[in-house]
């Protein structure tokens, strides 16, 4: 079972209190995250793990983690900092962290921040609060929402919400759920009165990354294991001919 | 000019280039990333990792090419450049790892990947290749440092094995070579059309190797132009004047003359060309089958551009160079098809890894001073480590036999650190001291001041459409989210020039126009804005107080006499300054004057309850609406009306 997030968009009025709520709740720095919020093009910052995003005339977006199904920062973490948890969420295990920097680059909803401003940086993304869940609790932006636009729960249950509202109104939805096949799926699932493509997210994948990567990657070890068979066959196959026609090997004695 | 004088000077720019990168990684440690790098979110991988790095091994490739050539083909002609290629590969992966080793937010941590794995990682297969492979670059290098040092039963060993070594270093490098193209893999919605092609693991590895090999050949001249002019350039008589007669037919006998090592050059260059001319085919073909990238190039952005010089200066140019028989049977022309070559090379890698982010990340990067000192700095003592390295051990040929003989000290040519110790207060030494001298302090000042870039938030004054005040537009952090204001009729109606104090509060002392960022100079947050000391003094100056320190004389002008001196012990503001303040709000003083509210809480403050108050006095409910000021509409459904946010931009279109 996984948990997820249902995001309504025609509900936000954009307050940011699920950002102030956020904020708290991560032990963040207000002043930083304020900050951030005037200077940032999307004010997402590792200061402000879920932002507000202004869509194009008068509807906002909360914009947070995704925590896809199959995650592109996961299998991109070279020393596996970043794992799936069982009950669903995306967590970083800042203990093994290098500081590469490839998450960023790998997550295409440009979700992890880095903590430029520290002499010792790492990552910060939204964990869905860890702390609060695992008592049977809501993460605090749920909590702190008070037009009903967060709603958490399993992502099965959410799906038929979704539906739900969908078919009850027809006419104010736009007949599709964004999450629901986007990169391989996500945990945190939208629908909206607007197109969502002004969110800046690329949603036209269905695929997930590490889906379209694991066939290169699991090609590696036949490239390596014929390169090193195809090379060291053709050493043996030359020496054995100049061997024949009386020439000593050249590996043996020497460059010159 | 003996070989030492023609390379003194190199070398001194390359210790005065050296210095800098010395300090800047100081200042990296010391501040950490972001205060050193101009990286963002939106481009994360920036001139370290993707110049000095995938570039730098890229560029670095002829260790395992020529060595494959030599060892593993048994091609003579490539014998005699192995070891400089081995040469070229461990400098070439030893800068880049050192390189690395700044760019990574926790490099004590850079033993992470051996002992937490996550297979399922295209750098974490990269982070094993490379890291095994300099190891192999230093096991086949190890061989020519004991010769040197004299211990023959291991270089025996070591060299014995030198077999192995190549076909393990060869499988090593096709791997991670296409890993680092793979790693781009991961990123199809962000990286630029043009560079984000399927085969881009098979692009990366046969340019890597078609490049390498010039990089390799740019080395050879380079030795050959500081050292050994004759083998490449033509001999020289005994009275050092060109000697065009003198005829070294080439191997089909055409008779041209010909210095002694060119067909070396010239058999890495076709090597290379031929390597480079599949490439090119590879680029057309994976440009002509994927439609979006053919009409990317077509657009003619400064990205197709880029495209186009990469691909025509970078790879076609060299190609076609190559194949004229006049460039061949030329050293210039080879060199001058090298640098193209070499220098496309690394111009793709810059396009895939950094410039080809530009658009999806809607900003551009450009490197910080800082940033500019490591790479030229780590490339600087690179450039350093090869000239002691072909100084003094059996690369290019024995030339360090003769002074080795003259003087036994391992470092005894090594530049000038240890020509000091040798022979005192030679001009050489003096001269690496004044660089270092000069260049330090000067790289101190000029790279320290990206640290103090202020990355703090600012709020500006409100954008004036004419001198009148007529109309202002409302956008503090010029950030797109505004609306207009008629300040010209609400002055009418409120009373003409009179009226300023029934919106400006004039909470400053003799204040008149003092603009609301002054004290509002964040967005969303509060700034503290009492000044405790200038009070303190101002208050021992107005009573005549005396004493060592008048000031400290003071507190109890504000603070009472036995209670603790603390904010809430004090009296208000308005006690003294009823006067000469207007603030709106009288009852919420207190904290209002002590504390600057954020400047959109102070603009919401002001207008909403004037607006709501009129809304009762002139009967139009929807005054007090965010609509009125923030042009909305009323969604399905609902009675809300909501503010809109208005694009500074297309107001000022309207206007």
């Amino acid at each position: 079972m996984s948990v997820g997030l249902l995001v309504d968009v025609t509900r936000c009025t954009g307050c940011e209190r699920c950002v102030d709520a956020c904020v708290q709740q991560n032990r963040l720095d207000p002043a930083k995250a304020d900050q951030d919020r005037a200077t940032l093009p999307d004010g997402l910052s590792a200061n402000r793990l879920t932002t507000v995003q202004p869509l194009g005339s008068d509807h906002f977006a909360k914009k947070a983690c995704m925590h896809c199904l199959e995650p592109s920062c996961v299998s991109a973490c070279l020393v596996g900092g970043l794992t799936k948890r069982s009950d669903g969420a995306v967590v970083y295990d800042p203990d093994k962290c290098i500081g590469c920097r490839y998450c960023m680059l790998a997550c295409p909803f440009e979700i992890p921040r880095y903590q430029w401003d520290r002499t010792v940086p790492f990552m910060a993304k939204c964990e869905l609060c860890e702390e609060k869940t695992a008592e049977g609790g809501e993460p605090a932006c749920v909590e702190a929402c008070e037009e009903g636009v967060l709603k958490w729960g399993q992502r099965d249950d959410l799906l038929a919400e979704a539906r739900r509202r969908l078919q009850n109104y027809p006419n104010l939805y736009v007949q599709r759920i964004w999450g629901e096949h986007e990169f391989g799926g996500t945990s945190v699932l939208y629908i909206s009165d607007v197109d969502l493509e002004e969110l800046g997210w690329p949603a036209s994948e269905t695929e997930s990354i590490p889906h379209m990567t694991e066939p290169v990657l699991m090609a590696t070890p036949a490239i390596g294991g014929s390169v090193l068979a195809g090379v060291a066959g053709v050493n043996w196959i030359i020496r054995r001919r100049m061997k024949l026609r009386g020439e000593e090997s050249h590996a043996e004695g020497g460059e010159q | 000019m003996n070989p030492t004088d023609r390379t003194r000077r190199v070398k001194d720019i390359l210790w005065a280039l050296a210095f800098p990168g010395a300090v800047a990684m100081v200042f990296r440690f010391a501040f950490g990333l972001g205060a050193t790098t101009n990286l963002t979110d939106g481009v994360p991988w920036g001139l370290w990792k993707i110049f000095n790095m995938v570039a730098g091994a890229a560029l670095a490739t002829s260790g395992f090419t020529v060595g494959f050539l030599g060892h593993v083909l048994h091609l003579k002609r490539f014998r005699p450049l192995v070891k400089p290629a081995i040469v070229v590969a461990f400098l070439g992966y030893g800068s880049s790892l050192f390189a690395l080793l700044f760019d990574i937010g926790l490099p004590w941590r850079f033993w992470h990947p051996f002992v937490y794995w996550n297979h399922h990682s295209f750098l974490f297969e990269v982070f094993w290749c490379v890291s095994f492979y300099f190891l192999i670059t230093f096991l086949e290098l190890s061989p020519t440092l004991l010769e040197r040092l004299g211990l023959e039963k291991l270089r025996g060993t070591l060299h014995k094995a030198g077999g192995v070594f190549v076909i393990i270093g060869i499988t090593l490098s096709s791997l991670h070579h296409t890993s680092l193209g793979s790693l781009f893999l991961v990123t199809p919605q962000r990286l630029h059309e043009l560079w984000f092609s399927p085969i881009v693991s098979l692009l990366f590895i046969v340019s890597a190797i078609g490049g390498g090999m010039m990089v390799l050949l740019l080395a050879k001249v380079l030795y050959a132009r500081w050292y050994d002019p004759d083998k490449l350039f033509y001999p020289r008589t005994a009275s050092g004047e060109l000697c065009e007669t003198c005829v070294n037919p080439d191997e089909n006998g055409k008779g041209l003359p010909e210095p002694p090592h060119r067909p070396q050059i010239r058999a890495l260059a076709t090597a290379s060309a031929m390597v480079l001319g599949v490439y090119f085919l590879l680029k057309l073909g994976d440009l002509l089958l994927r439609p979006d990238a053919w009409s990317a190039l077509l657009a003619g952005t400064w990205e197709s551009w880029l495209y186009g010089v990469e691909l025509l200066l970078g790879v076609a140019l060299p190609v076609v160079l190559v194949s004229i028989k006049r460039v061949r049977y030329s050293t210039g022309g080879l060199t001058t098809a090298a640098v193209f070559a070499a220098g496309g090379l690394a111009l793709n890698r810059m396009n895939v890894g950094i410039f080809g982010y530009f658009r999806g990340a809607e900003e551009v990067y450009f490197p910080s001073g800082l940033e500019w000192a490591i790479t030229v700095g780590v490339l600087a003592m690179a450039g350093l480590a090869w000239f002691f390295l072909v100084e003094n051990f059996t690369v290019f040929d024995e030339r360090w036999k003769v002074r080795a003989s003259a003087s036994p000290r391992l470092l005894s040519s090594f530049d000038r650190l240890t020509y000091l110790w040798n022979h005192r207060l030679l001009n050489g030494m003096e001269r690496i001291t004044l660089i270092g001298l000069v260049v330090v302090p000067v790289a101190w000042i000029l790279l320290y001041s990206p640290y103090y870039r202020d990355k703090g938030e600012e709020v500006f004054p409100p954008l004036a459409r004419d001198v009148e005040r007529d109309t202002l537009l409302l956008d503090g952090n010029r950030f797109n989210m505004a609306t207009t204001f008629a300040h010209a009729a609400h002055q009418q109606r409120l009373g003409g020039r009179e009226s300023c104090s029934e919106c400006h509060h004039l909470t400053l002392p003799a204040d008149q126009a003092t603009p609301c960022n002054q004290c509002h100079t964040r967005m969303e947050g509060r700034t503290a804005i009492f000044d405790h000391a200038r009070h303190a003094e101002h208050v021992a100056r107005d009573k005549r107080l005396t004493g060592l320190v008048p000031a400290n004389l003071s507190c109890t002008e504000c603070h009472g006499e036995d209670a603790a001196k603390a904010r809430s012990t004090a009296k208000g503001c308005l006690k003294c300054h009823e006067e000469d303040m207007h603030p709106v709000d009288p009852p919420a003083a207190r904290l209002a004057l002590e504390q600057a509210s954020g400047y959109r809480s102070a603009m919401h403050g002001t207008c909403i309850p004037c607006h709501k108050q009129k809304a009762v006095e002139v009967d139009n409910p929807h005054l007090g609406d965010c609509a009125t000021c923030h042009p909305g509409r009323t969604a399905p459904g609902e009675d809300l009306v909501r503010a809109v946010v208005v694009n500074s931009e297309d107001l000022a279109a309207v206007h």
